[in-house]
């Protein structure tokens, strides 16, 4: 397949698009799409490029995103670099597939504008339709941005297809707060992108010149070792990503920290732990507080798979407060809020100077978290510190005093 | 790191995310067997055909027929061998239940056995040397006294077994019935000829003009061999017993169609002549008689439709189509003539009662029809001449007394064919006395090696109900019509009526067989299998392997058998079967096996290591 050479420009785009010039950029091979909002202006702006010979790709619009998946699976196994995507309930719809696909270890990439669950039908971004599916081995993590997501696409597809991992990617953007709002995007020189990214190439693809069986039953005592390789790629690929993100820097020159982004942590006593899009907000938010003179600071987690768990240990174990934002639910769970505490938790559990961790149910449903909201967990953080003892685990944050 | 330190022994090593080779012929999915999901089993089991059971030597028809099918003429022609000494001769006179049972006639038309036999048999006799051999000789000797069917077979399947057989004929050529009861024009002498010859080149010997009770004695049997087989036939023919049948121009079948056959006749008959009775002979001779010159024959029976006759339906189709007129309900009561006969007296009968036993009721009162005729030729049955039987071993139907195994008593001597079927129900046919001939030989083999007879206790599964086989696969095809003489030109000739089918006839004849509940190698199974399990183990004979440990139990193989041979049989009826709780994952090919081999071996390993 050839894609119609560029050079190096800046664009300005939302995170949809910056999405799709990722794949166009990767020279995939084959699109399947079904549409749900807002991952449908990936849907569209890839239909366009297809159209109108910008990218030379089968692009399949399927009957649901359970056939979507499917047919992302069927391509990838014959040997075909494949971009996906979804949004919301569509994600949910999927889900019989996600395990098959990085079992059978296929690098399938899906694009994920984060939308909430229903019911009702909302449209805000709520991050629980993909980290729903957190455990299913796929790799996973967040962009905060539309060039954060343009990079992440392109360094997903360069460790997942490695040979040394082989997984499938998530690569997660905010509905609308990433989705949606256009920013300035540096897209690079074709050559470069050739240079960083090589031919897809699966070790045993199907071929009908060289027969092979995908996907076959097996014996209950066959089950463990596939699930110890599986978890063994799954872990192999923590190197893979250091090595990738630094050559990403030497060619691009955008370097990235693979796994969370400080802001603002020096001397800080209480730190906000989130992840994607409410970021940016939060930049400005602590740049306000510590003009004020609160010593609070930012860790934002780029990839959640693979879990970060040593590196996450170390850098909040410098503080005596974490606040985790959760932007998402996890009804019934250990602090009956969200995903992130336990996963933070479970991080901090050996760490021989653990901080308090707090929990705020903030942005949920797809409401932006106000500068007045970062101000409200800043003092409740605070107050923690200064009694050196939580009171309350989880807060729902806009519906307390 | 979770994984790190994690070691995955070599027996429980599996590829690339599962990923395995394409499954090969040999091995199906060697990685992954799927057996133990099975509850049945698909197994080979043949039936029995409608044909091979309803033959009275129980030949192996379904087998030489799909050997044609192949080509391979030779071995069919073995097969057919193995059940019937003469296949020439029964493939032109057998009376063929095979064609009435078979399973196509419900579907189409039969298949043409007889025509695809006499392809088989007259290709046998074109050899320069019989396929057959006797056995290695075992030092015993056996009489068989009567070279007809019956005598034939029992002296052919001793001398293969290795027996020294003497066969004692009273007549100047050896043959029987075969030779004295069934005209040229449906069996040539030269043929038969061969076939003793045959018999002959195994090193049977044959003393023609030999009688028993005149030139052999009753004891000189008992003194001379280690046993011997009594298939001595019924040579002599009944009589109505009407007023002047003793008179010149009277002559009686089976002497009539014997002395043409021994080349002895004197008979010459006239323009008229009439033939009593309704049976198989009865026919012959009305036909016999056009050949003798004749210009009108018709034939009188008692029966009162043809449909009653106990005669082969397409024979007497054939007669008629020759000429031969037919009146029924009458009896001959008289013979009428000053020395010679000029006409019958008949009056209305009825025929009532089963085949060869024959009580008729003749109405005394009714006016008597003068019928005129030259010659008058009675073909009402037969019956045995058994002066020189000890009377301890006569039936009251002057037939010889057996037990089930056809011998007398705890004697040496048995008896097979005519002689014992004669009354039991059993059509005296050409085919049943062969079938009886062999299963006595077997017998006497058993009796002189001191092994004991027992009733054979085979429960037959006879595939007779179509719904078993699955007939998507067999379009409609018409039989193939074996050609015949032109009706008109045959009644003056002895030449064959019914014509040899060509090579291609036979193959495209036998191509129709269902091979009714028999694998005849189609390929359909190993075709449709969806795992793939099913190996070609050997082509040649129509087996396949099925890889048990990659057999679901789906049942498409058996759903989509032509034949019906697969069966599903349940796990549980193996001792191996898969779904015991002991066995559940018994699997022996594959990974299990290394992991069965590893688990037998852990016990002993422990020991050391606790050493």
């Amino acid at each position: 397949m050839a894609t119609a050479a560029a050079s190096r420009r800046t664009v300005r785009i939302n995170g949809c698009v910056a999405a799709a010039q990722a794949a166009k950029y990767a020279d995939v091979d084959v699109i399947t799409a079904y549409p749900i909002r807002p991952y449908t202006a990936t849907m569209m702006a890839l239909a366009q490029m297809v159209a109108n010979g910008e990218l030379d790709a089968e692009y399949i619009v399927a009957d649901s995103e359970h056939s979507q998946l499917s047919m992302a699976h069927g391509a990838s196994s014959s040997g075909a670099r494949v971009f996906t995507g979804s949004s919301g309930v569509g994600v949910q719809f999927a889900y019989e597939l996600y395990s098959p696909i990085s079992g059978s270890r296929m690098p399938v990439q899906m694009m994920i504008a984060d939308r909430t669950l229903d019911p009702p039908g909302d449209f805000g971004s709520e991050h629980t339709d993909a980290l729903s599916t957190r455990d299913m081995g796929w790799l996973m993590g967040w962009s905060c941005d539309a060039q954060e997501a343009f990079d992440n696409h392109l360094l997903a597809f360069r460790i997942g297809e490695d040979p040394r991992v082989l997984l499938p990617q998530m690569v997660c953007q905010d509905g609308f707060f990433v989705s949606h709002i256009t920013a300035d995007v540096d897209l690079p020189d074709t050559g470069q992108v050739k240079e960083f990214l090589p031919p897809y190439k699966h070790p045993y693809p199907l071929d009908p010149r060289h027969p092979v069986s995908h996907g076959p039953q097996i014996m209950p005592e066959q089950g463990p070792p596939l699930q110890l390789e599986r978890a063994r790629a799954m872990e192999g690929s923590v190197p893979v990503i250091e090595q990738a993100h630094n050559e990403f820097a030497q060619i691009f020159g955008r370097k990235y920290d693979p796994w969370l982004e400080e802001f603002m942590t020096d001397g800080a006593d209480v730190v906000f732990f989130l992840q994607g899009g409410h970021g940016v907000t939060a930049r400005y938010a602590i740049r306000h507080m510590r003009e004020r003179g609160a010593k609070v600071g930012m860790v934002r987690m780029k990839t959640i798979r693979p879990y970060p768990t040593d590196r996450i240990n170390e850098v909040l174990s410098r503080f005596k407060v974490v606040g985790v934002i959760e932007t998402n639910m996890s009804l019934g769970c250990v602090s009956s809020g969200g995903v992130l505490y336990s996963e933070v938790c479970g991080a901090l559990y050996e760490s021989a100077t653990r901080p308090l961790v707090l929990s705020f149910m903030a942005g949920m449903g797809g409401e932006a978290i106000v500068l007045k909201e970062f101000y409200w967990m800043t003092q409740k953080m605070l107050d923690v510190q200064k009694r050196g003892g939580i009171e309350k685990r989880t807060h729902w944050v806009g519906f307390e005093e | 790191m979770s994984t790190k330190g994690t070691h995955i022994p070599d027996w429980l090593k599996v590829p690339f995310a599962g990923i395995t080779p394409g499954p090969s012929q040999e091995k199906g999915q060697d990685l992954f067997p799927t057996g133990n999901w099975r509850s049945i089993r698909p197994v080979y089991r043949d039936k029995m055909p409608p044909c091979n059971n309803a033959c009275g030597t129980n030949e192996k028809i379904q087998g030489y027929l799909d050997l044609v099918k192949r080509g391979k003429y030779l071995d069919a022609y073995a097969l057919i061998k193995e059940d019937m000494p003469f296949p020439s001769v029964t493939g032109r006179v057998c009376y063929h239940p095979c064609e009435q049972a078979c399973n196509r006639g419900q579907y189409d038309e039969a298949i043409s056995i007889r025509a695809v036999e006499r392809f088989l048999g007259d290709l046998g006799l074109a050899l320069p040397r019989d396929v057959v051999q006797a056995g290695p000789p075992n030092g015993k000797k056996v009489a068989v006294v009567g070279s007809g069917p019956a005598g034939h077979s029992a002296a052919y399947q001793l001398a293969r077994m290795g027996y020294a057989v003497t066969i004692l004929e009273k007549s100047p050529r050896a043959g029987g019935l075969n030779r004295g009861g069934i005209p040229d024009w449906v069996l040539p002498q030269d043929v038969l000829d061969r076939e003793v010859d045959r018999l002959k080149e195994l090193g049977v010997t044959i003393k023609t003009n030999t009688e028993v009770g005149k030139d052999v004695s009753w004891d000189d049997l008992e003194r001379n061999y280690d046993a011997c087989v009594l298939a001595v036939g019924l040579t002599e023919p009944n009589k109505v017993k009407a007023d002047g049948e003793d008179k010149p121009g009277v002559v009686h079948g089976l002497p009539f169609l014997r002395d043409i056959g021994m080349g002895t006749s004197k008979v010459k008959v006239g323009a008229r002549v009439a033939v009593i009775g309704g049976g198989n002979t009865a026919i012959d001779c009305a036909r016999e008689a056009f050949r003798q010159g004749a210009l009108e024959v018709t034939m009188i029976t008692v029966e009162s439709n043809p449909q009653e006759m106990p005669a082969v339906p397409e024979d007497l189709h054939d007669m008629l189509e020759e000429g031969v007129e037919l009146l029924h309900g009458r009896a001959m009561t008289a013979v009428l003539g000053n020395g010679t006969v000029e006409a019958l007296e008949l009056r209305p009968a009825r025929f009532s009662g089963a085949i060869n036993a024959s009580p008729i009721t003749i109405d005394k009162n009714a006016p008597a029809q003068r019928f005129a005729v030259d010659n008058v030729i009675v073909a009402v049955g037969q019956h045995a001449s058994l002066d020189w039987l000890p009377a301890k071993f006569k039936t009251e139907r002057n037939t010889i007394k057996v037990d089930h195994f056809g011998r007398l008593g705890d004697s040496k001597f048995f008896a097979a064919g005519d002689i014992v079927q004669l009354g039991t129900g059993q059509p005296l046919m050409v085919v049943n006395a062969v079938g009886d001939g062999k299963r006595v030989a077997f017998n006497v083999d058993k009796v002189l090696r001191g092994e004991a007879l027992r009733p054979r206790m085979l429960a037959t599964d006879v595939i007779v109900d179509l719904n078993r086989m699955n007939m998507t696969y067999f379009p409609h095809f018409d039989r193939v019509k074996q050609d015949t003489l032109n009706p008109a030109s045959r009644r003056k000739t002895q030449d064959e009526v019914i014509l040899a089918f060509t090579e291609e006839q036979a193959v495209e004849e036998a191509n129709r067989c269902f091979s009714c509940g028999t694998c005849n190698a189609c390929d359909n199974c190993y075709l449709v299998c969806p795992e793939p399990c099913i190996i070609r183990y050997d082509r040649s004979n129509g087996l396949y392997k099925i890889l048990v440990d990659y057999c679901k139990g789906c049942r498409v193989c058996i759903e989509e058998c032509p034949t019906g041979c697969l069966e599903g049989v349940p796990e549980l009826d193996f001792d191996t079967g898969v779904v015991r709780m002991e066995t559940a994952f018994a699997i022996t090919q594959g990974l299990h096996g290394r992991q069965a081999d590893e688990l037998k071996a852990l016990p002993q390993r422990a020991a050391k290591e606790i050493d």
